[in-house]
């Protein structure tokens, strides 16, 4: 399959390496190590047979699911212009651009994508992505860790706890100390003392309970205190959100899902990390910069490479090497498609939407934990266990939300959300947990 | 002045620099367009809300798509071209693939949906283990890695875990043979453990003298490709695995070069304890330019509890998700790189049993094909028998008519053919590095073997100079210096730059 030679192909090939079957290439192997009879694994299908397989394995998915859960991955409308560019063959089937000349089209997108994202989150640098936003979080945390070359990390506890898992696997918590700050009413403490021993302040916008604040102020506290401030941001609510960098972050990370990729059952997405130019040094992965060629034209090459593995082996910024181009792509061509109004609409609509919804809720008595503080996602309270709602709910047709704790959801609306949607998901836990 | 339907920079038309998406800004124009609010209007009071406008480009939909078209137009690709980039395996990417991963409730499940309504799901990531772990000889994988560096990552936490749960912790280091992908080294000491490098002897091989010298009662464990970064088979890879677990420690397989073994040999059969594998190289995921890809973790029975949870497991009524007890926890956000995973088992599925066993041996007699095509133009790094990939040297003719790995590469990319690896592994002075695939027909390996012959000639003769290739792509060799200098990452650094200086 897919294995281009013909008979008359392998007679040449056999007579060129003086061997007469494949058999003879592994003349060297041990015969004790050889698979004799092969691989115990079923017949190859055809292209027709595969179809039946796998249309038939996605039928046991549920179909149609209306989607109210987020938690960092959010049913955000994937315009089709932005997938079929995305699966152009040029950009999907090529490699990592280590051939400049011959890789102008994936460099000059990916300098798109930094500059799209330091434009949006008024940062300076950004790299050419990461595996995803939990990975960020650590990337980053690594960051901040090797610039002040403190041990303690302030996080907020306001994470989805996939990500604290991720980063509690990345640093080494033996060697590193990670203070999880509980929030106070879903928002992190104003009044939260930094020292000189942190190494990182790292926040979520808005926090994984869906509450928002402006961290301006804490960001300088920290800043007073030597820490650096990371900024774990949604960032389909740019449009409509202050820029982490007008608050002072020092590292901006996001879960760039939302912006270029389908929700892909968590993957493939893309990790956005963009900082200041002063920490150029310690970034993870692979940065894209502009130069010239010998006759002065225009071109992108990969750039500040000492930082990366395949030259600094074990001294290396991070062991990264394949990143989420593909997924950078998607966000680039889909920020330049929103464009400074779309980009506020789906911020704009999410938040007067979910607002409607908390308010319908309320008004079939059931009560929201941050009704006032959360934008787009919020936290319902119900009798029933969460985990039996999701089950109900999913048996009528909707993606209830995340499971918070044993009777919280956590509910997200995105723009593609329709009133009717709203009202249909009000209606049916108020019957199921209501009663 | 730049307008969005100027196609110049196309090579078909002029070849100048394509603008950037920013310079085809004007001020009004939006493609994007949402159905009208449905719910009533509530204002909105929160701090963090902003005041001013989001900075991003304003385009119509026409001049985006005729951009980023352009932009393809200067990319080289698997579909456009032969790739004999050694160590990255570029074959065929099946498109057959894409359509099965863009199936809706494979390509838009929230990640978080209860296992109950995501059997298919789960049945995808089950499916591909059994096959995984039958190509590899180990019993049981996790998906979470969604790359090949961060299955190494995975690798390393297990070991040591492990060793911990052990009462082990005086084992501290790590040997990587100096032959090794920077990733190994690099992940060994994100994992904290220290690195220690194994030389390879005259032959290409693990230099097992130095090996035996190096291990003692701190060895954690090794690292290891087989084929090796020279696309040299180790012959014995049982007395290394051997060596290392007497002294207590784990032995852990690197996947990159799996494509040379598949339906030969197995890691599990030769000692491995812990295999990661590249979906995006060897079961022909396209790389995307980069990424994403997918790094699959394996292992032997007793280092099940350790993996990443959580994993996919049978139950009587259905598949669920299962954490290990001993977990090192999770190395991504929910499952991995899904649909690239699922990208996969469709390649599996379409090889079959048939497919598989010869997969291995087509990729190796083409490698072995075109090693004993190119040798006779330049020689070989090693005297043996190669696997899927073999590296040659040019320091003779460095010597004698000052030509570089670089200058063959960069010929090679004029005359339509992506440049080998050059420069790894980086024991092998002024190396090229050939690995041709099982998808690419004898022609294209003939074909790739005249134009190198073409191009050393040419090279040698008086009447070119060695900088000079690429000549007829849209640009020439780039300044390396300005970017790294100057920091010009961003759009409007370079022209800064200029007015500045």
């Amino acid at each position: 399959m897919f294995v281009p030679h013909s008979e008359i192909d392998l007679k040449k090939m056999f007579e060129e390496l003086s061997i007469s079957s494949l058999d003879d290439l592994f003349s060297h192997i041990p015969e004790t190590l050889k698979l004799n009879d092969g691989l115990s694994l079923p017949e190859s299908l055809s292209e027709l047979e595969a179809i039946e397989h796998f249309t038939s394995i996605e039928q046991n998915n549920t179909q149609k699911l209306v989607c109210f859960a987020g938690g960092g991955h959010y049913d955000v409308y994937l315009p089709h212009t932005v997938k079929s560019l995305t699966m152009r063959p040029e950009f999907m089937t090529s490699y990592t651009p280590y051939q400049s000349e011959i890789s102008q089209g994936i460099l000059q997108i990916l300098f798109e994508y930094q500059s799209l994202i330091c434009d949006l989150t008024d940062m300076e640098l950004a790299n050419a992505s990461l595996y995803d936003g939990a990975t960020s979080v650590g990337e980053a945390i690594s960051v901040a860790i090797n610039k002040t070359k403190r041990d303690n990390i302030v996080m907020s506890s306001g994470f989805n706890p996939n990500t604290k898992e991720v980063v509690n696997t990345l640093i080494d918590t033996k060697k590193f100390n990670i203070n999880y700050v509980e929030l106070e009413n879903y928002l992190f403490p104003e009044d939260y003392i930094f020292n000189d021993t942190d190494a990182a302040f790292v926040v979520s916008l808005p926090h994984y309970e869906g509450s928002a604040q402006d961290l301006t102020n804490l960001v300088a506290n920290a800043k007073k205190a030597g820490v650096i401030s990371i900024c774990y941001v949604d960032p389909s609510m740019l449009g409509i959100i202050k820029t982490p960098g007008s608050m002072g972050f020092d590292i901006v990370i996001a879960e760039g899902q939302a912006m270029g990729s389908s929700l892909s059952f968590g993957g493939p997405t893309v990790g956005w990390f963009a900082t200041r130019k002063e920490l150029a040094r310690l970034v993870p992965g692979r940065i894209i910069g502009e130069s010239r060629d010998s006759n002065q034209n225009k071109t992108y090459v990969m750039t500040l490479r000492a930082r990366e593995q395949d030259i600094r082996r074990e001294k290396a910024s991070s062991n990264i090497c394949t990143n989420q181009t593909l997924n950078a792509v998607g966000s680039t061509i889909h920020l330049s498609w929103l464009g400074p109004q779309g980009i506020y609409e789906i911020g704009y609509q999410a938040i007067q939407k979910s607002s409607y919804m908390k308010l319908e809720l309320q008004n079939a008595g059931f009560e929201i934990l941050n009704p006032t503080s959360s934008l787009r996602e919020f936290l319902l309270k119900t009798k029933k266990t969460s985990n039996e709602i999701l089950s109900h709910m999913g048996q009528e047709g909707i993606l209830a939300g995340i499971s918070y704790d044993q009777n919280t959801l956590l509910v997200a609306v995105t723009e593609k959300r329709t009133k009717k949607e709203i009202d249909n998901f009000v209606q049916l836990i108020k019957e199921y947990d209501n009663v | 002045m730049f307008s969005g339907g100027n196609a110049k920079s196309l090579p078909l038309v002029g070849g100048l620099s394509e603008p950037t998406i920013n310079q085809l800004s004007n001020p009004g124009r939006r493609a994007s367009r949402f159905p009208k609010l449905d719910v009533p209007v509530t204002e909105i009071n929160n701090p963090a809300i902003r005041n001013d406008k989001p900075l991003l480009p304003e385009v119509s939909e026409h001049d985006l798509v005729m951009h980023y078209s352009r932009l393809a137009h200067r990319n080289f690709a698997v579909d456009l071209g032969f790739y004999p980039l050694g160590s990255c395996t570029m074959k065929y990417n099946p498109r057959f693939a894409d359509s099965m991963a863009n199936l809706d409730t494979f390509a838009n499940s929230h990640p978080s949906t209860p296992a109950e309504f995501t059997q298919g799901n789960l049945e995808i990531l089950f499916e591909l283990e059994q096959y995984l772990i039958e190509i590899t000889g180990m019993d049981f994988a996790t998906f979470q890695p969604p790359a090949g560096a961060s299955g190494e990552l995975t690798g390393l936490l297990i070991i040591k875990k492990y060793l911990e749960e052990n009462n082990k912790t005086n084992k501290t280091n790590i040997i990587v043979p100096d032959s090794a992908h920077g990733t190994n080294p690099a992940s060994a000491k994100m994992a904290g453990f220290e690195v220690v490098e194994v030389s390879t002897d005259d032959r290409g091989m693990v230099n097992i003298d130095d090996l035996k010298n190096l291990v003692d009662e701190n060895t954690a464990g090794l690292m290891l490709t087989n084929p090796n970064t020279g696309g040299l088979f180790e012959e014995h890879i049982s007395e290394i695995s051997n060596i290392i677990h007497d002294v207590g420690g784990l032995v852990y397989y690197d996947g990159a070069n799996l494509n040379a073994i598949v339906g030969v040999c197995r890691p599990g059969d030769m000692g491995f304890d812990i295999v990661h594998s590249n979906l995006h190289k060897t079961f022909a995921t396209p790389h995307g330019g980069g990424g994403p890809g997918s790094g699959p973790v394996a292992v032997k029975g007793f280092l099940k509890e350790y993996l990443p949870g959580p994993i996919v497991i049978k139950e009587e009524n259905g598949l669920n998700w299962y954490t290990p007890t001993s977990s090192i926890g999770r190395m991504h956000g929910y499952h991995g790189n899904f649909l690239v995973a699922l990208r996969a088992l469709v390649y599996m599925k379409l090889l079959g049993k048939e497919g598989l066993d010869k997969l291995g041996a087509f990729a190796v007699l083409n490698a072995r094909y075109l090693s004993s095509v190119v040798s006779k133009v330049i020689p070989l790094a090693y005297n043996e028998p190669c696997m899927h990939e073999f590296v040659t040297t040019v320091k003779h003719l460095k010597k004698s008519h000052k030509i570089k790995a670089s200058d063959v590469g960069k010929a090679l990319l004029d005359k339509g053919f992506h440049s080998p690896t050059i420069y790894f592994p980086l024991i092998v002075e002024e190396a090229l590095m050939f690995e041709p695939t099982e998808t690419q027909s004898v022609d294209t390996l003939d074909d790739l073997a005249e134009t190198l012959k073409v191009i050393i000639n040419e090279l040698q003769g008086d009447d070119i100079s060695l900088e000079e290739y690429p000549k007829n792509l849209p640009v020439g060799r780039p300044n390396e210096l300005i970017p790294a200098k100057h920091l010009t990452v961003n759009w409007g650094d370079f022209e800064l730059l200029e007015i500045t200086e």
